[in-house]
């Protein structure tokens, strides 16, 4: 089909790269592994007149473990994080997460950052990283902020990222003692996912009662989806199959998938549900298993 | 705007004068004139245009020449040395792992890489990592049976 004409920036810095985007704030779009990107130029949906190439500017391409927090630069490819030994120790969610993106080629060009501040709804990070709490920092021509993950995001592409802001570091902090998370994606083979679905909770020591839980729906709604009224019903409560249950189907209730290729919205809806009543259960155990 | 790049493609260094506008298989294939990627999807779905760069598989439609800038690009045709075909190459014709052969070239690098990549690779690791490299003719099983035996002679 091939690309339509822009011009090309390629910053060293992430300054230089904040002050190319907000000198052309509308017609700017950043390329970093360009996986999403390049595939929605060549279909003309995004037609940016210039490329900003931030994959020059150094430093922004590690897996750090400041313990408890674990920080990772924007420009961590996916296949980074699936053969990382920190990432298998301490966030193994993550990795087997991330060994189902696509395939090898899309994982070693694709970037962590990119994937977030791409927006792109039918996706399996966001959903994870959010039942981990995690934050994103977000540097600007003034200023640099950091912001819950969940806060990223504003709708279909859309973040609430300002024109000139970059984001440059994703920070996860490692759950506390008897948690435990289980993601479930529903798709064909390597395709996208077709629904996601990841559930954390922290368990009390003694009586085995949710303490925390977070429960976050992906690709089945304009952002990703924490459904905060599912969490409460299991908060302070010990598993119980009709718990999971009762949880899911607000879940279902909640969400608002749109029919495509992939499936219609009831049964979009469903496989949230079962997706839901499995992953609650799943890391219930886990979280138990963790307590023992 | 066209602009010089350098790069070393099978071991060659090049400067190239390039538009933003062109992917790796645009240079490979327009500009070099090697014609062993192929476009198939378009969407770094089917893996016919499968190049290393710098090791690592890419979808040469979908990465800009641009990127390659300084980098060290393996095409299909630099795998053969002194006009002897390399092992993985001598192995598809030996199981006969191909019809049409449009899929070949980035299948053979997919290969190649599997076998860089991982050492002694089970089963399952060898088809998880070709899973994004489609043959249509339907010669995937002759194509694993080259992978076992190339990952294999490697170890």
């Amino acid at each position: 089909m091939g690309l339509r004409d822009f011009e090309y920036i390629e910053p060293r810095t992430v300054k230089e790269a904040c002050a190319g985007l907000t000198e052309h704030p509308e017609e700017a779009r950043i390329y970093a592994g360009g996986t999403s990107l390049l595939l929605l130029m060549k279909q003309g949906i995004v037609r940016p007149t210039y490329l900003v190439n931030i994959k020059k500017i150094s430093n922004l391409r590690y897996i750090r473990n400041d313990s408890p927090t674990l920080k990772i630069g924007s420009l961590t490819t996916h296949h980074d994080l699936e053969i990382s030994p920190v990432i298998k120790r301490y966030f193994p969610v993550v990795s087997e997460a991330e060994r189902e993106i696509a395939n090898i080629r899309v994982r070693s060009t694709g970037t962590v950052g990119g994937n977030l501040g791409f927006a792109e709804p039918l996706t399996d990070l966001p959903p994870i990283f959010i039942a981990l709490d995690a934050s994103v920092r977000i540097e600007g021509p003034q200023a640099e902020r950091t912001i819950p993950l969940e806060e990223l995001f504003a709708g279909y592409y859309e973040t609430t990222m300002q024109p000139g802001e970059l984001l440059t570091e994703i920070l996860i902090h490692q759950a506390p003692p008897n948690s435990g998370l289980k993601y479930i994606r529903f798709s064909a083979g390597s395709d996208k996912p077709a629904v996601g679905c990841a559930v954390g909770v922290t368990l009390d020591a003694g009586s085995g009662a949710c303490r925390e839980a977070r429960i976050v729906l992906g690709c089945v709604a304009p952002t990703p989806l924490r459904v905060r009224e599912a969490e409460a019903i299991l908060k302070g409560k010990e598993f119980r199959p009709e718990l999971a249950e009762q949880a899911a189907q607000i879940a279902a209730r909640a969400c608002s998938p749109l029919a495509d290729l992939r499936g219609s919205e009831d049964y979009k809806r469903d496989i949230v549900r079962v997706l839901t009543r499995r992953a609650v259960a799943e890391a219930y155990q886990k979280a138990g298993a963790a307590r023992a | 705007m066209k602009r010089l790049i350098k790069l070393a493609v099978n071991g060659t260094e090049h400067e190239v004068a390039v538009n933003a506008r062109e992917t790796l298989l645009d240079l490979l294939r327009n500009h070099l004139h090697l014609t062993g990627a192929k476009l198939g999807c378009d969407q770094q779905v089917c893996g016919s245009c499968t190049v290393l760069l710098d090791g690592l598989p890419v979808s040469s439609c979908s990465v800009l020449a641009l990127d390659a800038d300084g980098c060290s690009v393996l095409t299909i045709e630099g795998l053969a040395s002194d006009g002897e075909l390399h092992p993985i190459q001598r192995a598809f014709i030996e199981k006969g792992a191909l019809q049409c052969a449009y899929c070949i070239p980035g299948m053979i690098l997919a290969v190649k890489a599997l076998q860089d990549q991982l050492s002694n690779p089970s089963e399952e690791e060898i088809r998880h990592f070709l899973a994004g490299n489609i043959c249509r003719c339907g010669c995937q099983m002759e194509i694993l049976q080259v992978a076992r035996l190339m990952t294999q002679a490697a170890r």
